[in-house]
């Protein structure tokens, strides 16, 4: 098991977006990632978290639970909510075309979360709800085209 | 961190709106700054500097009053909110009609969030300034 760094759970309400994008810069600061780094996986947990909130729990009651780990090289954000299911990963097509990408309410998040990171997992709660897995190396990327 | 925004009119000629934005443009402060932007304009304004130079975060929804910015000062309406966020299907239409921006411009924004413009496609449609003052003298 990899060692949880830091742990948070929010209402499903958008003033909160502040609080987790704070608790995941300064975990991963402390954690020795790159401006790089710390700018992507604020930028990935954000949209995620606004979409289950906006359009998981459509504005009604809710809760989002963060969880931030450092594993090795990497680290790993883990997402859960008890909105309905909903699997990024089917939203997301690394090689299209920023126009098609941008495709119903979930798309512009979806493709700035795919592209702020390594690796995108998702699977369901057990009792109702998603468990999404963000990685991103810690180390800055080469220059993006 | 919040959003705490200021807003400040440069003579001219031509006169130009100078609205800073200092801390986090989310989903939660979004629509605070497509209110502002609005009422500049309805108030006359016709040149506007957005000056990103204090903006440390910007999200997808940040970007949708961004775009929103643009419509207006082209004297169009924003795009409705209460359709959800379909607002940022507008966005792709933007992009792909390439309408770069000739009354609003950008000025000092960091790498974190030239990234964000960049990634999605927005970036080039809006003329940026290393700051406010260059990009008041663009004008």
């Amino acid at each position: 098991m990899t060692p949880t760094e830091a742990r948070l759970r929010i209402p499903a309400e958008l003033d909160r977006l502040a609080d987790v994008r704070r608790m995941v810069r300064e975990t991963t600061r402390a954690a020795g990632a790159s401006q790089d780094c710390v700018d992507d996986i604020c930028q990935a947990v954000d949209e995620a978290a606004t979409n289950t909130i906006v359009h998981g729990y459509r504005g009604g009651p809710g809760w989002v639970e963060v969880a931030v780990a450092v594993d090795g090289p990497d680290v790993v954000v883990t997402i859960e909510d008890a909105a309905p299911t909903f699997d990024p990963r089917t939203h997301a097509e690394p090689d299209m075309a920023v126009s098609a990408l941008v495709r119903g309410p979930h798309g512009m998040g979806v493709h700035l979360m795919r592209l702020a990171t390594d690796r995108l997992g998702w699977r369901p709660r057990d009792g109702g709800g998603n468990i999404l897995t963000l990685v991103r190396t810690l180390a800055q990327r080469p220059q993006e085209d | 961190m919040a959003l705490a925004t200021t807003v400040e009119q440069v003579d001219g000629p031509p006169p130009v709106t100078v609205v800073t934005l200092d801390g986090e443009l989310d989903g939660a402060t979004y629509e605070r700054v497509i209110d502002i932007v609005r009422q500049a304009y309805e108030a006359g304004a016709r040149k506007l500097v957005l000056d990103c130079s204090k903006l440390e975060f910007v999200s997808s929804s940040g970007l949708v009053a961004v775009h929103s910015a643009m419509r207006i000062m082209r004297g169009e309406a924003a795009p409705d909110l209460e359709q959800g966020w379909e607002a940022l299907r507008a966005i792709r239409d933007e992009v792909d009609a390439g309408n770069v921006q000739s009354n609003l411009r950008l000025a000092g924004e960091q790498d974190g969030v030239r990234k964000v413009l960049d990634r999605t496609g927005l970036g080039p449609l809006l003329p940026s300034y290393p700051d406010r003052a260059s990009a008041i003298a663009s004008f």
